[in-house]
């Protein structure tokens, strides 16, 4: 894979100040990334009265994926009421489900609003983490410039934030426009160009209906056909954001309604139940109704149980899809030729620009960058078998080390972000124990872990995830370090106990 | 002989080809189009050519969905383009010897023999619901068919370089779907005999099946017939199914395969002229001529995917 970071800084070039003696400082809390984690964190620290904060964020905004997901049709697909913290809500959300520059615009103000920017520094890109277990430190070491010595380290650099070109055959011959839906190129303009997309997840079927209005031509290349159910989107009307401005409460009732609609969706999406095959049979009726002709519709009918991959949530993908100007190949690639793309069914599909929306290299198997914890342990070496942690927080042998989005902590039926601020509070109360025993670091115990995971893969088990299909969610071997097997409340519950004797304070 | 799927899987990605690979204004289309008798037998050989690898395809595409697992399931998608790939070329063929009727930049399709249209109504409506085992076994002895004994006759008939070049790609992928072909048939034969029995029977009773069965059965003797006017040897039909039947029954599991069993005692009673199985079925193939169009179906939108072109 040709993986790009995001406009990392040459190797070399390096910030103008002069460099500070080493070992001088040690900052109490680094966080690894600017996006919705990396800043809700920072928000919660200080609230709990921790100050002493700095963020290393490789691009040169704050945002994260919604920085980076600047696609035509990126929206969110859990109502933004839900989508956002609710330490921090939005009166002014303009749609039901909004659009990626709203997303980034909340996200800049939460920066703005909560005065973080003096602790960001942009352009460092993080390449490995040390720890010291005789002083307790971590040692950040950034690309071509000093390294940062910190005494707890947040890796908040995001689940889905890597972006890259799949391995396609022949795809470096290709002479025309190759854009990544991570990565959009908006100086590229569509209109009258014939164009593939590559991929039909949660990006392409957003997407597609948009390409569609303005290319000449839109040939969509499919593997699989995953599930699409309606999406109640709508646009808010004034009073409603009057009234959510005027009446905060109002507006966390909205959101407390959404979360248990969508609490209740676990029931159908992540276990075999009633409610599975009601929304399997809500799925197909939806697929009947917007699809005519009966072969396109078996093209699009997924083989596997609904809730086994990410449910797409769109009403305008599959009339795009029946647009004169768009046709479905669900034939496979054979490979990618210097005109087009070349199809098993012996076709030469020649198009000017080629768009893949294949997603995100997600590390299961392994850390982003070298991690190396008490003992000069390799976290990438021992998660090789796949990812393992306590709670999804923290891993044995890795002190004062936190994950957002760590090992089984992926919803697939309600909001990241909810999932999210269970973590962070959980973080924001093991620094804290920290500071207030003046530990030098807490240390969680090997058996903790693992009864913590004997049980959770016993869960996984039983989960549509596990029930056959290949997705991101699994490992090559199909290992599932991805999905909390549960609802949103029932992680919220683990993570609202902090268990003393399952740590090792030194 | 266990074969390992995933190396075939392997192996058929890596050796991919597309029409563009054939260069298809070469010289050499004057050896069939300037022998007229050649020519008239060749334009209905083709069209009928193509039409089997085209529903070969669909029911490739139903066996997709029915894979015991991801590799096989992957193959047979990969097969499904292939057969895809083989009738454009032939269809390719037909538009470079004039063989289509329609203007030169805009051929349209031959019409398929109303055997044809039955068989591809019956694939449309109820090939998915079909086991594994009727689709995995009825396949072989059909792609051994047009491999041991059309494509060589095709072949000793034919001059055209560009012919043979093309069927040289062809039979390369033939030989994997018969080595995929053979291997599921096997497969397919593990399990108590007796069970084997008992679903080999409950299916043969499905009615479903049997719409199937009474749709196929003519098509394989017209087809026959078709091809012995051509002058085609009957021995070459002959060799075809006992070689299914020799390959098939290699392995006792092979042989217990009840499926297999029925359709090699039904291919040798296919090329018997003798055998008193063409009473009925000769009858239903001029019954069929007097089928309604009415009653068939519209003409399924897979059906008209397929193409004479390298690019589009
Ligand atoms: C198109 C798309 C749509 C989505 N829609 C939804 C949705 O509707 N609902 C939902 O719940 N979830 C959704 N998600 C999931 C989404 O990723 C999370 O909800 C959330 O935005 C993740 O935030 P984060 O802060 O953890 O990571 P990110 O937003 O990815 O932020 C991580 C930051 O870390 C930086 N970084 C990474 N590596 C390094 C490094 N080595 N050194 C320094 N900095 C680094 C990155 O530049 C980035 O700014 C969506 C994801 C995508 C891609
Ligand atoms: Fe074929
Ligand atoms: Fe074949």
């Amino acid at each position: 894979m040709t993986q790009y970071l995001d406009k990392a800084p040459i190797a070399g070039r390096r910030s103008r100040k002069p460099a500070r003696p080493a070992a001088v400082k040690v900052v109490e809390v680094l966080i690894v990334g600017a996006g919705f984690a990396g800043l809700g964190s920072a928000i919660q620290l200080r609230r709990a009265g921790i100050n002493d904060i700095a963020i290393v964020e490789r691009g040169t905004e704050v945002g994260g994926t919604w920085r980076d997901n600047q696609y035509p049709g990126a929206a969110c697909d859990i109502p933004s009421n839900l989508y956002s913290f609710s330490f921090a809500q939005n009166p002014g959300w303009t749609r039901g489900y909004s659009g990626s520059r709203e997303i980034l615009a909340y996200i800049k103000g939460l920066a703005r609003d909560h005065d973080l920017l003096p602790l960001i520094r942009f352009q460092h890109n993080v390449e490995a983490l040390h720890f010291d277990g005789g002083e307790g430190v971590w040692t950040v070491t950034l690309t071509g410039r000093e390294p940062i010595k910190a005494r707890s380290v947040v890796m908040a650099q995001g689940p889905l934030s890597n972006a890259g070109f799949p391995s396609i055959r022949g795809i470096e011959t290709f002479q025309g426009k190759k854009i990544h839906s991570a990565r959009w190129d908006h100086a590229y303009d569509f209109s009258g160009k014939r164009v593939a997309v590559i991929g039909t997840g949660a990006s392409a079927v957003q997407i597609i209906p948009e390409l569609v209005k303005v290319a000449d031509k839109v040939k969509v290349f499919q593997r699989t056909p995953g599930w699409v159910l309606p999406r109640l989107d709508f646009q808010s009307p004034e009073w409603v954001m009057a009234l959510f401005a005027k009446l905060p409460v109002s507006q966390t009732a909205v959101r407390e309604a959404m979360y248990w609609i969508h609490e209740s969706m676990a029931l159908g999406m992540i276990w075999n139940t009633p409610m599975t095959r009601a929304l399997e049979i809500l799925g197909t009726r939806f697929r009947e109704a917007q699809v005519k002709d009966a072969w396109l519709r078996r093209q699009l009918t997924p083989d596997f149980r609904i809730g086994c991959k990410r449910v797409l949530m769109t009403n305008d993908y599959y009339p795009a899809l029946q647009k004169a100007n768009c046709e479905l190949i669900s034939w496979p690639i054979a490979n990618i030729s210097e005109k087009g793309i070349r199809s098993v069914e012996g076709l030469e599909h020649q198009v000017d620009c080629i768009v893949f929306a294949t997603g995100f290299e997600v590390s299961k198997n392994g850390t982003p960058f070298p991690v190396h914890g008490l003992g000069g342990r390799d976290l990438n070496a021992e998660w090789s078998g796949g990812a393992q942690a306590y709670k999804s927080v923290q891993v044995s042998g890795y002190p004062n080390l936190y994950f957002t989005f760590g090992p089984n902590s992926g919803p697939g039926h309600n909001s990241a972000l909810v999932y999210m601020e269970s973590q962070i509070d959980y973080i924001v109360r093991s620094i804290g124990k920290l500071a207030a025993g003046k530990l030098k670091y807490v240390d969680v115990r090997a058996d903790a872990q693992k009864a913590y995971n004997v049980d959770i893969q016993k869960r996984l088990a039983k989960t549509n995830w596990n029930s056959g299909c290949k997705s991101w969610y699994l490992s090559a071997d199909g290992f599932n370090s991805t999905m909390f097997p549960g609802f949103a409340t029932q992680f919220a519950r683990q993570m609202a106990e902090f268990r003393e004797r399952d740590y090792r304070l030194v | 002989m266990q074969l390992d799927t995933v190396k075939m899987l392997a192996k058929i990605k890596n050796t991919q080809w597309a029409l563009a690979d054939i260069d298809w204004e070469a010289p050499g289309a004057e050896l069939v189009t300037g022998d007229p008798e050649l020519y008239a037998k060749l334009k209905v050989f083709m069209a009928d050519l193509m039409w089997i690898e085209h529903v070969g395809a669909r029911a490739f595409a139903a066996m997709a969905r029915k894979a015991p697992d991801d590799t096989l399931a992957e193959i047979y998608r990969y097969f499904h383009a292939e057969e895809q790939r083989h009738a454009n070329v032939e269809m390719a063929l037909m538009k470079r010897w004039g063989m289509l009727e329609g203007d030169a930049d805009n051929p349209i399709l031959p019409e398929p023999n109303i055997n044809l249209r039955l068989v591809i109504d019956w694939l449309d409506t109820y090939s998915d619901e079909m086991p594994l085992e009727v689709l995995g076994s009825v396949i072989p002895s059909l792609e051994i068919a047009l491999d041991g004994a059309l494509c060589k006759f095709l072949l000793d008939t034919v001059k055209d370089p560009v012919c043979h070049a093309a069927f040289e790609k062809i039979n390369e992928d033939e030989a994997r779907h018969l080595g995929i072909g053979f291997h599921v048939l096997e497969v397919m034969g593990h399990g108590k005999l007796h069970q084997l029995l008992v679903k080999a029977a409950g299916n043969l009773l499905n009615p479903k099946l049997i719409i199937g069965i009474a749709a196929y059965l003519p098509l394989l003797n017209r087809m026959r017939d078709n091809l012995v006017k051509l002058g085609l040897k009957e021995e070459r039909l002959y060799e075809a199914m006992n070689k299914y039947k020799r390959i098939g029954g290699r392995t006792e599991q092979g042989r217990r395969n009840p499926w297999f069993q029925i359709i090699s005692h039904q291919s040798a009673m296919v090329v018997d002229r003798k055998s008193l199985y063409h009473v009925p079925v000769d009858a239903l193939v001029r019954l069929t001529d007097y089928y309604p169009r009415r009653w068939l179906k519209a003409t399924p939108t897979w059906v008209k995917g397929l193409t004479w072109k390298t690019a589009a």
